[in-house]
């Protein structure tokens, strides 16, 4: 009953602040943004999808007039570019970069010359296209000076033929788009940097409770009550996890309307909740030792930024001798569970260092805040 | 009295605060580590795979194979895949349990259809209800691909006499890539810009510490104008930022970064802190205390970021002349070793020094109010109607 009074009193001083409930906007703006920002980048890098959306057609690439009806031309068509033709290769190639993302021109000698635009932000789409039609045209020549058939040629063009066969055809996967580029840089980044935003927003919150009620100099009271430690920790603590996992959830509701869909979300938020306690653990540590909430800010930024490396960066590195380290680490589980819909026990095993060492930073929290009491009464 | 004096007050008061030189000697640790990732994400995105922007999970998705001649094992890419060898009855089961996302079945005279010239006919049984199937059938359709090319050749060379003549052509590329540029000249201007936005807490320490400590009064009693007060403190602030920045460049350049040009970098990133003073001065000056001047400047800061990167990205892609209002752009320029022309430099300069005079001006009017200062402050449509001279304003002299 006494916790509950406490927890109600510290989730009217959530709910009555502005500032936070403008930080849950802004988490609202960076959700949408990042999966924006996601989609506008697989489109870029894929030229399936660029084809799809009409984007290759407005790609020109030069011809020489001299190629004008060849099979490289056909070819380059048949990878959607828009074809124009030209007369002067001079004047050709200062258009490559800004009219032009290729020129493809002829020698005098018989020689092909391809020069594409680098620094393109289509260029990897644009070189891949281009190396396709490339290849296939001087295969095709090669093909033909050797003197053999239609059915030979084809043959030898298409040495691998790969069929799709759909498994759960009925259970399809509902993604916002069928890219792999899209599929790794959701789920292999934006998500667990979404689901843990709001922890590091709880870490902040606990500081400015903690230190706010020193500045106030209404902590002293707080401890003076007939609590014990542990709950008035519960007391501060509780409403501040239930906000940073309600605001998960909203993200994982969100996410699903976007059609990326979140797999294993207990499992997901019983893990949150272990990461949110040491995230919270780590605001109280810095909370014991600081004198002022100007001074909390600059610490809890600091650690914030250490967490930040801690966390993302395995994500992002090739490490083989710390393989078996990364598996354990909360983004990397994060990313397994909400990607993968039947997941193996080996999986939620691995979770168990997150929950002991976030265990462990929380209890740390609980003793310093029993020493700092001592101290004060 | 000068604001000079002021400055040298902030500026010794600061340095002797152990608190400020552990946080500062934490930033340049956090350089180092900086310097790590920025190192390790090169290798990564430079890798023999070509240049990938994509996270680099191991094991991110699973993927049997029966390959009894090892031919498309030997060329599949097991960077992000778990890959294991398997059998048709034990994949399916595995697919069907949700163990894996994709199986790779392929025939088991491959070697025999190779040698014949017969086309071989592979099978991937995709898991629709996950949602890594792209990443399989990417995977396994790149390695379709480079197995294809590798048969097509050997058959080539097996049927076509070495003397038929072949077209020769010559590819060739110019400029720089996007992803290299990203890498090499953005990321390490973003890393130069980084320790402007370290100093917003020594301006709300500077401005919102004379209210929260009680000392405004006296600072306002003292023979000199809310104007030199407010220059003398940015200055002590400028000062500090460009002892890091020194610092942080001498880092970079011995941990083998090279700058074309570092002291006109160095002189364009210090000045870009004047307008980044200017704001935060602006938000410290209107908050009543440290916490709503913390949330503020986040929040202000967020945009000065999109201020600065936002046209640096844009120029690495379409260039345009616009783009050089941020100065990021123009040290991401000078970093390539582009050859820029000399107007071109007054662009984000004089951008800087507008924005630096406005956001002063706006500092200076907030501080020589005694209702900011002293309450009860007043709304922010009210403050612009008078800061645009519709009303009055209330000046503490």
């Amino acid at each position: 009953m006494k916790i509950l009074t406490l927890a109600k009193k510290e989730s009217q001083d959530i709910l009555n602040n502005k500032i936070y409930i403008l930080v849950i906007f802004v988490q609202l703006f960076l959700v949408l943004g990042a999966f924006g920002l996601a989609i506008i980048s697989s489109i870029a890098t894929d030229p399936a999808l660029l084809d799809t959306y009409g984007i290759t057609s407005h790609l020109n690439v030069g011809i020489s007039e001299n190629l004008n009806g060849s099979e490289l031309s056909q070819d380059l068509k048949a990878q959607n570019f828009n074809i124009i033709y030209y007369n002067n290769t001079d004047k050709a190639l200062k258009l490559l970069g800004s009219g032009l993302v290729a020129v493809v021109g002829i020698s005098p000698e018989g020689e092909i010359t391809v020069q594409t635009d680098n620094s393109n932000v289509f260029y990897p789409v644009v070189s891949q296209k281009i190396n396709n039609a490339v290849n296939e045209f001087e295969l095709t020549k090669k093909l033909e000076a050797a003197g053999l058939n239609q059915s030979e040629i084809h043959t030898i063009q298409n040495p691998v033929t790969l069929t799709e066969i759909k498994v759960n055809g009925n259970k399809t996967a509902p993604i916002a788009l069928d890219s792999s580029y899209f599929v790794e840089i959701m789920y292999g980044f934006i998500v667990p940097f979404v689901l843990l935003l709001p922890f590091f927003m709880a870490s902040n919150i606990v500081t400015d409770s903690v230190v706010g009620e020193r500045e106030r100099k209404t902590f002293e009271v707080l401890l003076m009550t007939p609590l014990s430690s542990s709950t008035v920790m519960i007391g501060k603590i509780l409403p501040i996890l239930f906000f940073s996992i309600l605001q998960s959830m909203a993200w994982i509701l969100l996410l699903d309307l976007l059609k990326v869909p979140i797999y294993n979300p207990i499992i997901l938020f019983f893990i949150l909740s272990f990461v949110g306690l040491g995230f919270i653990g780590v605001g109280i540590i810095i909370s014991m030792l600081v004198d002022s909430t100007k001074e909390a800010n600059s610490a809890i930024t600091l650690a914030l930024v250490f967490a930040t490396f801690i966390l993302f960066v395995p994500l992002f590195i090739k490490a083989p001798f710390f393989e078996g380290i990364l598996n354990f680490i909360p983004t990397v589980l994060i990313v397994k569970l909400a990607s993968t819909p039947i997941i193996n026990s080996q999986l939620v095993l691995s979770s168990i260092p997150t929950i002991l060492l976030s265990a462990g930073i929380f209890s740390l929290a609980v003793r310093y805040f029993r020493h700092e009491r001592a101290i004060r009464l | 009295m000068k604001f000079t004096t002021i400055t040298r007050w902030e500026f010794k008061e600061t340095l002797k605060s152990k608190k400020f030189l552990i946080i500062f000697c934490l930033q340049l640790s956090m350089l180092f580590l900086m310097i790590f990732v920025f190192n390790a994400f090169a290798a990564n995105i430079q890798s023999d795979n070509g240049v990938s922007l994509t996270p680099s999970l191991s094991g991110f998705a699973s993927l049997d194979i029966d390959d009894q001649g090892h031919l498309f094992t030997k060329y599949i890419n097991p960077s992000l895949i778990n890959i294991q060898s398997s059998n048709y009855n034990t994949a399916l089961q595995n697919l069907n349990n949700g163990e894996i996302t994709g199986f790779v079945q392929v025939p088991a005279d491959s070697l025999n259809s190779i040698k014949n010239i017969d086309t071989i006919n592979v099978k991937l049984y995709l898991d629709y209800s996950d949602p890594k199937r792209s990443v399989i059938s990417d995977e396994v359709n790149s390695t379709t691909n480079i197995l294809a090319t590798s048969i097509s050749n050997s058959w080539i060379d097996s049927l076509i006499p070495q003397n038929t003549t072949q077209i020769v052509v010559n590819q060739q590329s110019t400029g720089q890539s996007l992803q290299i540029q990203l890498l090499t000249n953005a990321m390490l201007a973003i890393l130069l810009f980084l320790p402007l936005f370290f100093f917003g807490n020594l301006i709300i320490d500077s401005v919102v510490g004379e209210k929260e400590k009680k000392t405004g009064e006296i600072l306002m009693a003292m023979p000199i104008s809310p104007s030199q007060i407010i220059l003398g403190k940015i200055l002590a602030v400028e000062a500090i930022i460009a002892l890091q920045i020194v610092l942080w460049m001498i880092i970079l350049i011995t941990m083998g970064f090279k700058f074309a040009n570092p002291i006109l970098i160095y002189i364009l990133v210090t000045i870009t802190a004047l307008p980044i003073i200017g704001v935060t001065t602006i938000i410290s000056a209107y908050s009543k205390n440290y916490k709503e001047a913390g949330i503020g400047i986040t929040l202000s800061y967020i945009a000065v970021v999109g201020v600065l990167i936002i046209p640096a990205l844009t120029y690495l892609s379409v260039k345009p002349l616009a783009a050089n209002i941020s100065p990021m752009t123009m040290v991401m320029r000078i970093l390539s070793g582009e050859t820029i022309p000399f107007w071109q430099y007054f662009i984000p300069i004089a951008f800087i020094l507008l924005v630096s005079i406005i956001t002063y001006w706006i500092s200076i009017k907030l501080f020589e109010r005694d209702d900011i200062f002293f309450g009860p402050r007043p709304g922010l449509i009210r403050l612009f109607l008078e800061l645009i001279s519709f009303k009055k304003i209330k000046k503490i002299r």
